[in-house]
């Protein structure tokens, strides 16, 4: 018979209010993708309108117009995701989620609030970010704002299962002198 | 009054009868009987509709009657194949609420006494998955050594709610 596995603790904290770095981290993948799709989107365009117009068209970040348009496409990425998933692709990486104070889904109108007073937590060197490290339930200035808060919701039982199962996979590879088998080519 | 005649022809009659019964042989008779061909002309299901069941079963002691019961002898002599093939499975299986079937099983038990944990190592996505899951172990890893050392500048006695009020509901039910 095989023994248990110990069990993971980090898959325990599924529900809990999710800490600095995870929400750090989710935050630079989210400005990183954003700003690469709007990249993107700006060299789309420019071709679409080189080919009709005939001219090369060229954009300065200077421009106030794509400085604009990047802020309108900044709050569009983060409210949209918000209010449709409540979670943006870095929080969905990092399994991480907003909700409302109380831990019930956040409601769209929220998420949308939650995005348009977002930049007020950069005012004043971003002392609004200061409450995700000290605040007891790690809410920023916005999350205080739009009653919200970010958990931990990736999958915990799934993810234990994987644990448990690379576990037992390479126990029983140990005892057999193998090495651990690999997913299939 | 009966006629003296009568009577006497009465006493003879039974007389008569006694002596012819005594001489007969009821068992030898018994067999000479066909049985079947008069059981043939019952109506067998006349005779069971007259019957009250309910009234006959609430005078049998089942208890009794089970208990003198072989059920080893009598499922030796079932052909339990037979009565499998007329099984509806199907049917069977509707009647069957597989979510609370599968609420029961412990998944840890499962995976630690089965194949199964190779199994699903080999087809749960493999490295990217893995690599996730270390990911977000690593992030949430950090964010509680970051909270410890918070709470210790801060000299927090008391740590704060783990989770919203909703969410440690939710995590108390079973």
């Amino acid at each position: 018979m095989i023994a248990r596995p110990p069990a993971a603790g980090w898959v325990s904290s599924q529900g809990r209010y999710a800490g600095a770095a995870s929400r750090f981290t989710a935050y630079v993948i989210d400005l990183a993708v954003s700003a690469g799709l709007f990249a993107l989107g700006l060299a789309g365009t420019s071709l679409v309108a080189q080919v009709v117009t005939g001219h090369p068209v060229s954009w300065s970040r200077t421009n106030i117009i794509v400085a604009v348009i990047f802020v309108a496409w900044e709050f569009f990425y983060f409210g949209y995701s918000w209010a449709v998933s409540g979670r943006t692709f870095g929080m969905a990486v990092l399994g991480v989620l907003v909700v409302r104070a109380d831990g019930r889904a956040a409601d769209p109108w929220r998420g949308a609030v939650r995005a348009l007073v977002f930049p007020l937590s950069f005012l004043l060197f971003g002392l609004g970010f200061l409450g995700i490290l000290v605040q007891r339930e790690h809410r920023a200035l916005h999350d205080l704002i739009a009653g919200t808060a970010v958990v931990y919701a990736w999958d915990a039982r799934a993810a234990r299962l994987r644990f448990l199962a690379r576990q037992a996979d390479i126990g029983a590879a140990g005892s057999s002198g193998l090495a651990p088998r690999g997913p299939e080519p | 009054m009966t006629d003296p005649v009568e009577s006497l022809a009465q006493r003879v009659a039974e007389r008569v009868v006694e002596i012819v019964v005594d001489a007969l042989d009821v068992n030898a008779l018994v067999r000479r009987v066909d049985l079947n061909a008069v059981l043939g002309q019952l109506d067998i299901n006349e005779i069971l509709t007259r019957v009250d069941v309910n009234a006959l079963l609430n005078r049998v002691d089942v208890d009794a009657l089970l208990g003198r019961v072989d059920v080893n002898a009598l499922l030796n002599r079932a052909d339990v194949e037979e009565v499998m093939r007329r099984v509806d499975v199907g049917a069977l299986l509707d009647r069957v609420d597989v979510n609370e079937l599968v609420q029961r099983i412990d998944i840890d038990v499962l995976i630690g006494e089965t194949d199964l944990g190779a199994i699903i190592a080999r087809s749960s996505g493999g490295a990217a998955s893995e690599a996730l899951d270390a990911a977000r172990s690593q992030a949430v890893g950090l964010d509680q050594f970051i909270d410890r050392w918070v709470g210790r500048l801060l000299r927090r006695r008391h740590p704060g709610p783990l989770a919203p009020t909703a969410l440690l509901a939710a995590r108390a039910e079973p």
